[in-house]
């Protein structure tokens, strides 16, 4: 709270100066501000729900100072009430983020709430994705150190946001990278670069009293210190590349995983290879009862201190998108390939300009496990390598081509498995098929039509007298066409239609201002349900009918 | 060197922020779970719960037993005190003199973060904590008990069979409270004699009352079911408990029984009785 006080000092300060540019004694004040709203009316048709606000808003401005070495930042936000898909706790306003900073090549000391990420994330990952309506930030102080050049030394310890209030848990961590090149003098000239890391975060929590699920008058002995360590290594030679990270978690009794007793482990393994022209990689992932939340009751997206990084294609298209997976943190085995292969100019394949072509290939499986118990026990037992149920798999092929100097095309086939026990639901395998032509058409100078046109043929479909609640379901058609109008201007309508074994129709419009830092957009249309996901991180969206505004600026 | 060598040892000292408890170990007694029915109703009084961290090695115990003891003078039945063992460091007995620590009380050790000792709270205050002499403890029980009660507690037991307890709770809402509760037994010996530190030196036959010998439901008690509004009446069966050390003395026992609020532990009021 002092910290909180003195920096909303500091920065009415810095803004009574100059609020553009030059405050307190030669320091600069930037940021940001952004606003969304919603108004959205039901729609039987589509399953939207009445809004009683009739208008809803997620509002943030981010406020930073910075003077040399020394920073301080400030975020407000607002949900007044928070937009159809986020989560009705974040309902009130106020100063969500603050800090204050001071960094220096070998030192920076940040005390207040700050993200950090150890490896690839897997034992911890603070982040915010305004978007999934993700923060995890930590609240407490964190510190960086290089004593010698090569070694990075990270420490911190903090609480975790929970909505507006900060989680019960304690989060304390502590991380080493060493780059062998900056370190060791032989080393700095070879061709192998080699960066090793190690770190290790532990979790506090209060005891309880949670029943064992064998004997109602036994409860579990809960382990009120939780560790999670991680060893890393990146190596790069000539066009190779080789990133890895096996990771373990303690005893970890929660809601996540049934309150088992089991540890955790994680492995990830990224192999690529690339020049010019050609790339190729292969993921490889193995996860085993590694939810690391700071409160062991919490499930949902909030709390997790660590984030498992997703192994399939991250796509954009809407048909793409329509059956997206999210990480199983509980459990899975992964497996990815890609290859891109550019044809040169002037080659029968390549034409005039090149032709690029990426092959994607991903699998994901769950556990083959033996349960031996439910709470209170060992939970189960699962092989390392053996394969349990299907949960996605996906083959596509993508080619981009400019076809001249004003068209450039990308046309994108792929095959997705993809089961929905994935989403909590009944096991089940749907097969679709997708195509997706991407067109860009620069026609002048001052005027640009791009126009994205996608099918999908899938085995699933959707009969609410069956009881069926997938509105996915079916076979879909897309179109995309968008008319950028000068350097200021856009307008763009877009439709879905589930022409078979499926309902919906979700036709929308849009139209868009930017000048300078400054956008704003303003759409009218039907929204359909589904998934929202990023980097297999997952948020539900329901549907809505109606009118969609935002506005982002910075200075 | 000195450079690389601190931060390892950092990481060193982190990994050992990590428990693990032992294969067969996952689960412990719960305790004993209440039978919840309508009650006859007890009247509302308003008595103060001190939670008292000590230990036979800890110099300063015995000040804050007689101040406690000198406020048992003063306020009788309205002052409950309960006299905790702590789980290490002067919690720890003399060679040959018995170990007083209990599950509960290192569960609630833990839980409220004690490391000094003695060590006290009102009603699980946490906001307050007495040390030494127990600080102006007295003057506060007296403004504890001055308050208007949440709701009335009632407790009794009976020895059914040798080493056997059968205990009933009644309580009634004097005010409405919505809030989640929880009831918690907790069983206290008196007139235990054994070592303890003292400032005047080690007395062999130190008079130890009030010790907690054993949490008898879940160390958080067992939720508190259907009341709420004001004038609401339950009573609360409890199951057979055994007593598990046969040192222990039931007829210099009481049965504490309090009522807390679930998620910040203050107790909101509470009651003992012998054991017929």
């Amino acid at each position: 709270m002092i910290i909180k006080r003195l920096l909303l000092s500091v920065l009415a300060l810095a803004m009574v100066g100059n609020l553009h540019a030059q405050g307190i004694a030669g320091g600069h004040v930037t940021g940001n501000v952004q606003l969304e709203g919603q108004m959205s009316h039901a729609d039987t048709t589509i399953g939207a729900g009445e809004v009683p606000e009739r208008l809803l808003m997620n509002a943030r401005a981010d406020i930073l100072y910075t003077n040399g070495d020394f920073s301080a930042g400030l975020r407000f936000e607002a949900y007044q009430n928070p937009l159809l898909g986020f989560d009705a706790q974040y309902t009130g306003q106020g100063i969500a983020n603050y800090f204050v900073a001071y960094k220096t090549q070998r030192l920076a000391v940040t005390a207040g709430t700050f993200y950090e990420q150890f490896g690839s994330g897997m034992i911890l990952r603070a982040y915010e994705d305004r978007y999934l309506g993700i923060d995890n930030a930590l609240l407490g102080v964190n510190l960086m150190f290089r004593p010698i050049e090569g070694v990075t030394v990270k420490a911190l310890a903090g609480k975790q946001r929970y909505y507006w209030q900060w989680g019960d848990g304690l989060v304390r961590g502590a991380d080493a990278e060493i780059d062998l090149n900056s370190l060791i003098r032989p080393m700095s000239d070879s061709k192998l670069h080699v960066v090793l890391g190690a770190g290790f975060v532990s979790k506090y929590e209060n005891d309880e009293s949670i029943p064992s699920a064998a004997d109602p008058e036994y409860r579990l002995n809960l382990p009120l210190n939780v560790g999670a360590g991680a060893v890393r290594m990146d190596m790069n030679y000539g066009h190779w590349s080789l990133q890895t990270e096996y990771a373990r978690k303690g005893q970890d009794p929660s809601v996540m995983n049934g309150y088992i007793y089991r540890p955790g482990e994680a492995l990830m393994l990224n192999l690529t290879y690339s020049k010019r022209g050609f790339s190729a990689g292969l993921q490889a992932k193995h996860v085993d009862n590694m939810s690391f939340k700071s409160s062991r009751n919490q499930s949902g997206e909030m709390l997790y201190i660590n984030y498992i990084p997703a192994i399939n294609k991250q796509h954009t298209y809407a048909t793409l998108t329509m059956y997206p997976y999210a990480t199983q943190v509980i459990g899975e085995n992964g497996l990815q390939g890609e290859v891109m292969y550019r044809f040169k100019k002037g080659t029968a394949l390549g034409g005039k300009y090149g032709t690029d072509i990426k092959v994607n290939g991903s699998m994901i499986y769950g556990l083959d496990t033996t349960q031996v118990g439910g709470a209170g026990t060992e939970g189960y037992t699962a092989d390392w390598l053996a394969l349990g149920e299907k949960y996605y798999t996906e083959a596509s092929l993508e080619i981009d081509k400019k076809l001249n100097k004003k068209l450039h095309l990308t046309a994108t086939y792929a095959y997705q498995v993809f089961n929905p026990v994935v989403e909590g639901h009944a096991p089940d395998l749907y097969h679709n098929h997708i195509v997706v032509g991407d067109l860009s058409w620069r026609i002048n100078k001052k005027n640009a039509l791009h126009i994205k046109a996608e099918w999908m043929g899938s085995d699933s479909h959707y009969d609410p007298a069956e009881g069926h609640t997938d509105r996915r379901a079916g076979d879909w058609l897309m179109g995309f066409v968008e008319w950028t109008i000068g350097t200021h201007w856009f307008i763009s309508a877009s439709d879905q239609y589930a022409y078979n074994d499926g309902v919906g129709n979700y036709p929308s419009v849009a139209v868009g201002y930017s000048t300078g830092a400054t956008r704003l957009q303003v759409g009218y249309g039907k929204q359909r349900e589904g998934l929202l996901c990023v980097g297999g991180v997952c948020r539900q969206v329901p549907a809505s009918n109606g009118l969609t505004f935002s506005l982002t600026t910075s200075f | 060197m000195k450079k690389i060598l601190l931060p390892i040892i950092g990481a060193a000292l982190m990994m050992a922020a990590c428990d693990k408890i032992p294969e067969g170990e996952y689960t412990v007694f719960s305790g004993i779970n209440a039978t919840w029915s309508d009650g006859d109703g007890v009247e509302a009084i308003q008595r103060a719960y001190v939670e008292k961290y000590t230990g036979p090695t800890c110099t300063n115990c015995p000040l804050a037993d007689e101040t406690l003891d000198a406020a048992h003078e003063t306020f009788g039945e309205r002052l409950v005190v309960v006299s905790i063992n702590h789980y290490e460091g002067q919690g720890k007995p003399f060679a040959g003199e018995p170990d007083m620590r209990t599950d509960g009380g290192t569960a609630w050790c833990k839980y409220f973060g004690i490391n000094s000792l003695p060590s006290a709270y009102l009603n699980r205050n946490t906001s307050k904590q007495y040390t030494s002499s127990m600080g102006n403890i007295v003057t506060d029980i007296a403004t504890a008990i001055a308050q208007q009660p949440v709701l009335g507690i009632g407790v009794s037991a009976k020895e059914t069979n040798v080493g056997e307890i059968s205990i009933g709770v009644d309580i009634q809402m004097a005010q409405a409270y919505t809030k989640p509760m929880t009831l918690t037994l907790a069983l206290i010996e008196d007139s235990l004699a054994y070592k303890q530190s003292t400032p005047n030196g080690t007395d062999a036959e130190y008079v130890h009352n009030h010790m907690l010998r054993d949490v008898l439901t879940d160390f958080w008690g067992v939720d508190v079911q259907g009341v709420g509004a004001a004038g609401e009446k339950r009573h609360a069966s409890f199951g057979t408990y055994s007593v598990k050390d046969e040192n222990i003395k039931l007829e210099n026992c009481h049965i504490v029984a309090f009522v807390s609020d679930k998620a910040s532990k203050q107790v909101l009021n509470v009651a003992q009785c012998g054991i017929e």
